[in-house]
């Protein structure tokens, strides 16, 4: 009984030992923006002058700005199609479903360096050029397919007979999805919203490659900065970054019981 | 009620084209857009691989293959391609090695609301923003960064450790952003094993090494390949990481494309390598697409 | 209210046959039960006559208009779905009141009409409760509210009673066909329970591999089934085969049975059904009746059911079920050596 004890309790500290070391990084890159020596030294010197410091770093700022602005409309045209897709699947059977399906794979399965060459390669030859409106292309594409998985686990709990009732009962196809499919999808299309949000405000590969000199997004510019030398700064608005990423996911979470639970 | 829709004999053709509509304008849009962000660039990089130029600016490239050539004729690129790969399957091995354990604790011995929380706190940091998470690692690795300071309170006199721009460097940063997916992948194998099974078998007489080795390893091999291959196929073709925590030491694949597209300006090149990555990429997934279909169930 | 009419309708998915060449009247006001085993068709013609698939042969009238390729929603049919199927965000209330709301009836209008519904399946007061605040019988009555609330043509029930436990299920049989009577709504219910069709139904039409077997009512599908299958899904039947001679037939050992209609024609082979409950056994040596149909057989095992018995005796290799009330009598063993004795008009002749 005792040995059983002990290699649970190993475990347990073993897996504290895997969250350390996942969150440890971040915490200290954390907890040094608030110190105001500029090269680390211990013991720390608590101090905002980095956060003041970003306020006035207008490239960050407006990395930063547009970083919002391109998930935005990402959220708004992903969440969109994604969802639409999603009900079509639970709904309909149909010749080439399978195969659509899994055309939803590549854009997360190859790698985003690949992707994201070929969009700066095609965009610039069909004359779309660079820039915020190419991100914008380019991060719908690359949260559609989350869009459509998170939202479709959500329906799997969803009774298929619920919408069939409701039709019965005299409801149009818009009548059903308005008191019927949406109510119950709500808390998977929140979830898919707030991941796709993620998915775009965290965007470095695709990001990278279709912006412009001048604008770009927070991931491209803190990438620029990291590789010209170090500012402190970066620290600073690194850790408004994360924090707030994390912050959405905790939501993500929240509105997605994930393992089907509810 | 008037019946306005035709009274042909049966009426499931004229049902069908109605649906096959509703299904077009539902599907449609999320698609076609897959098709103009993904699948017709994908294309148009494969026509830019197999052309001496690129065509844009007025310039006309003409069909050749030596682009693809180029990477069978240097050892440069196809040594390259090997530390890539060679890359891929430290990470994934190193993921495989801590993960599983993790997974197994939170799938086994972690129970009820412990279990989801534990699990968030796993998974938050993989969604989470790549680059500031691998710059928060530079932090830690640098010379007279925190973890050798950590390690000199710890042990008196060790003196310095800069593991910036070093190879270790690399595989650590990318084992921190991948480790969780691992975690994630082996946890949904595992979860599914019934705990019946094991219970039988400790009833048998099994010892823990055999449930380990026996059960438990099979059993979730099809969640430990997919985690393996969706890893090994980001890391190859990663750029970000090895720049950042390799600098001079840290080119792959991935970074030599990379250089191809934003500072040497060869896109034909730069597509022709990224074609052979991709090919890299589907021969691993049609190797092990019978797994990773049992892993998808 | 009106009448439904199936008319020579097919259905194919792929190669299969879910509904071959079906006909079938069903008459305003009845009570109307589908019955057959899974995979008979049964409800797939439930859905077809619903309005959410459509025959690829065949039309569907309902009355007395083509319903074509009308959809569900436009069709003014209520359904009542095995699972309920009860919006589970909206109060029992609003999930009543649904089909009313979307047929933009007024506020006023919906209150009087979901009271009354409510009040008939006796299930006042209960209006914001959420589905998952009821029992499974209360959450019965809701989705049947909610079905005849706007008074539709039609009623459909797919298998409406599978979700209750026993105890439940008897009564909301009577309910079932009191409330029926009450509105008087043409009523086509699918099971696959042969006590739940024979209970509810005005009518019964059985069915198998996408055709109709029979059609009659209870008493009389049950009496005198058309076929073997008919007699053994609808109730327990024993079947003896044997070749007709006269107004009988002979049996393989060369005992003869009297059946209750002409057989056909002398030395066509042939197969007639007895029910259990219709076969009397008494001792292998008591006086020999000479009237009925008589088998002397060996009791191999005889389980008690508290009101009945049931018998289950062997007979030339073939082993013969009889059902006997519990009248305090003394019950035979196994090992008993026992006569079965039956009459000739309980004797059907089926199709095999």
């Amino acid at each position: 009984m005792r040995r059983r004890i002990g290699l649970a309790t190993l475990g347990r500290v073993y897996l504290a030992l895997v969250l350390m070391f996942l969150y440890i990084p971040i915490l200290v890159m954390a907890v040094m923006s608030f110190n105001a020596s500029q090269f680390y030294t211990l013991p720390i010197d608590w101090s905002l002058r980095w956060y003041e410091a970003l306020s006035g770093n207008s490239k960050l700022l407006n990395a930063g700005f547009n970083s919002i602005v391109v998930a935005v409309v990402t959220t708004a045209i992903a969440s969109t199609l994604g969802t639409a897709a999603a009900i079509a699947f639970f709904r309909y059977e149909f010749r080439g479903k399978q195969v659509l399906q899994l055309l939803l794979f590549p854009p997360i399965a190859i790698p985003w360096l690949i992707t994201g060459t070929a969009m700066l390669l095609f965009f610039f030859w069909a004359g779309i050029g660079r820039g915020l409106h190419a991100m914008v292309l380019g991060h719908v594409a690359l949260a559609l397919p989350y869009v459509i998985i998170v939202v479709s686990a959500r329906l799997k709990a969803f009774d298929p007979d619920l919408e069939a009732a409701a039709r019965s009962l005299g409801a149009s196809p818009a009548q059903v999805v308005r008191h019927v499919t949406f109510p119950f999808i709500a808390p998977g299309f929140i979830a898919a919203a707030l991941f796709a949000f993620a998915v775009s405000f965290d965007q470095f590969v695709i990001s990278y490659f279709l912006a412009v000199p001048g604008v770009s997004t927070l991931p491209v510019e803190i990438y620029t900065a990291i590789r010209k030398g170090f500012t402190p700064e970066i620290n600073a608005i690194s850790t408004i970054v994360i924090v707030f990423s994390m912050t959405l996911l905790v939501g993500v979470a929240r509105y997605y019981r994930f393992g089907g639970e509810r | 009620m008037t019946v306005a829709a035709s009274t042909e004999a049966g009426g499931s053709a004229k049902a069908r084209r109605g649906e096959a509509r509703r299904i077009a304008v539902l599907t449609g849009p999320a698609y076609l857009w897959l098709a103009v962000t993904v699948f017709l660039p994908i294309s148009a990089m494969l026509y830019f691989s197999l052309l001496s130029e690129a065509p844009i600016a007025g310039r006309v490239g003409q069909f050749t293959l030596e682009n693809y050539q180029a990477f069978f004729d240097k050892a440069f690129y196809q040594s390259l391609m090997l530390r890539s790969l060679r890359l891929g399957a430290e990470v994934s091995f190193y993921c495989f090695l801590f993960g599983f354990p993790c997974a197994l604790v939170l799938a086994k011995v972690v129970k009820g609301r412990w279990r989801e929380a534990m699990f968030l706190l796993v998974i938050i940091p993989f969604w989470s923003n790549a680059l500031v998470r691998i710059f928060s690692w530079t932090m830690v690795l640098r010379g007279n960064g925190i973890l050798e300071q950590f390690l000199n309170a710890v042990i008196p006199g060790f003196g310095g450790l800069d593991l910036m721009f070093t190879y270790p460097a690399i595989v650590i940063g990318l084992v921190h952003s991948y480790l969780p997916y691992m975690i994630l992948t082996c946890y949904i194998s595992l979860q599914a094993i019934d705990d019946d099974l094991i219970e039988a078998a400790r009833s048998l007489g099994a010892s823990r090494w055999t449930i380990l080795t026996r059960i438990l390893l099979p059993l979730s091999m099809p969640g430990i390949v997919a985690g393996a291959v969706l890893i090994f196929v980001p890391v190859i073709g990663s750029f970000m990481e090895p720049r950042i925590l390799g600098g001079r030491n840290g080119t792959f694949i991935g970074t030599v494309i990379e250089d191809q597209f934003t500072a040497v300006f060869n896109w034909p090149l730069g597509a022709a390598l990224s074609f052979i990555l991709l090919g890299c990429v589907l021969i691993i997934f049609a190797a092990f697409h019978p797994i990773l279909r049992r892993a998808a169930r | 209210m009106a009448s439904v009419s199936v008319r020579d309708v097919s259905k194919l998915f792929g190669s299969f046959k879910a509904l071959d060449d079906i006909s079938i009247e069903f008459a305003d006001g009845g009570f109307y039960g589908l019955l057959g085993p899974s995979g008979s068709g049964k409800t797939t013609l439930l859905r077809l006559i619903a309005g959410f698939d459509f025959p690829d042969s065949g039309e569907i009238e309902i009355g007395g208009e083509p319903v074509g390729a009308l959809p569900a929603e436009k069709r003014d049919i209520g359904m009542m779905f095995q699972s309920y199927a009860l919006f589970p965000n909206m109060s029992v209330f609003d999930n009543v009141a649904f089909g009313l709301m979307v047929r933009n009836t007024a506020r006023a209008e919906i209150a009087r009409r979901v009271g009354e519904a409510l009040e008939l399946v006796r299930l006042t007061g209960l209006d914001d409760r959420k589905p998952h605040q009821l029992s499974g019988g209360q959450r019965q009555r809701v989705a049947l509210a909610r079905a005849i609330v706007f008074h539709p043509r039609v009623l459909l029930l797919d298998e409406p009673l599978s979700a209750l436990d026993k105890a439940l299920r008897v009564g909301m049989q009577v309910e079932l066909k009191r409330i029926q009577r009450e509105i008087g709504i043409t009523t086509i219910f699918v099971t696959h329970d042969q006590e739940e069709a024979l209970t509810l139904s005005d009518r019964i039409g059985v069915l198998r591999d996408g055709r109709l077997v029979q059609e009659g009512a209870p008493k009389e599908i049950y009496d005198r089934p058309e076929s073997a299958f008919a007699a053994t899904f609808l109730g327990d039947a024993n079947l003896f085969r044997g070749r007709a001679n006269g107004d009988g037939v002979v049996l393989a050992d060369g005992s003869r049975m009297r059946t209750a209609d002409a057989p056909g024609k002398t030395g066509e082979e042939v197969v007639c059904a007895v029910r259990p409950e219709r076969i009397e056994v008494v001792p292998a040596d008591g006086p020999a009746d000479g009237e009925g149909n008589k088998l002397d057989a060996t009791v191999s095992e005889a389980i008690f059911a508290g009101n009945s018995m049931t018998y289950l005796a062997s007979w030339q290799n073939q082993t013969v079920k009889v059902i006997a009330q519990n009248r305090g009598a003394e019950p035979f063993e196994a090992g008993a050596r026992v006569r079965l004795v039956w009459r000739p008009a309980d004797t059907v002749v089926v199709t095999p």
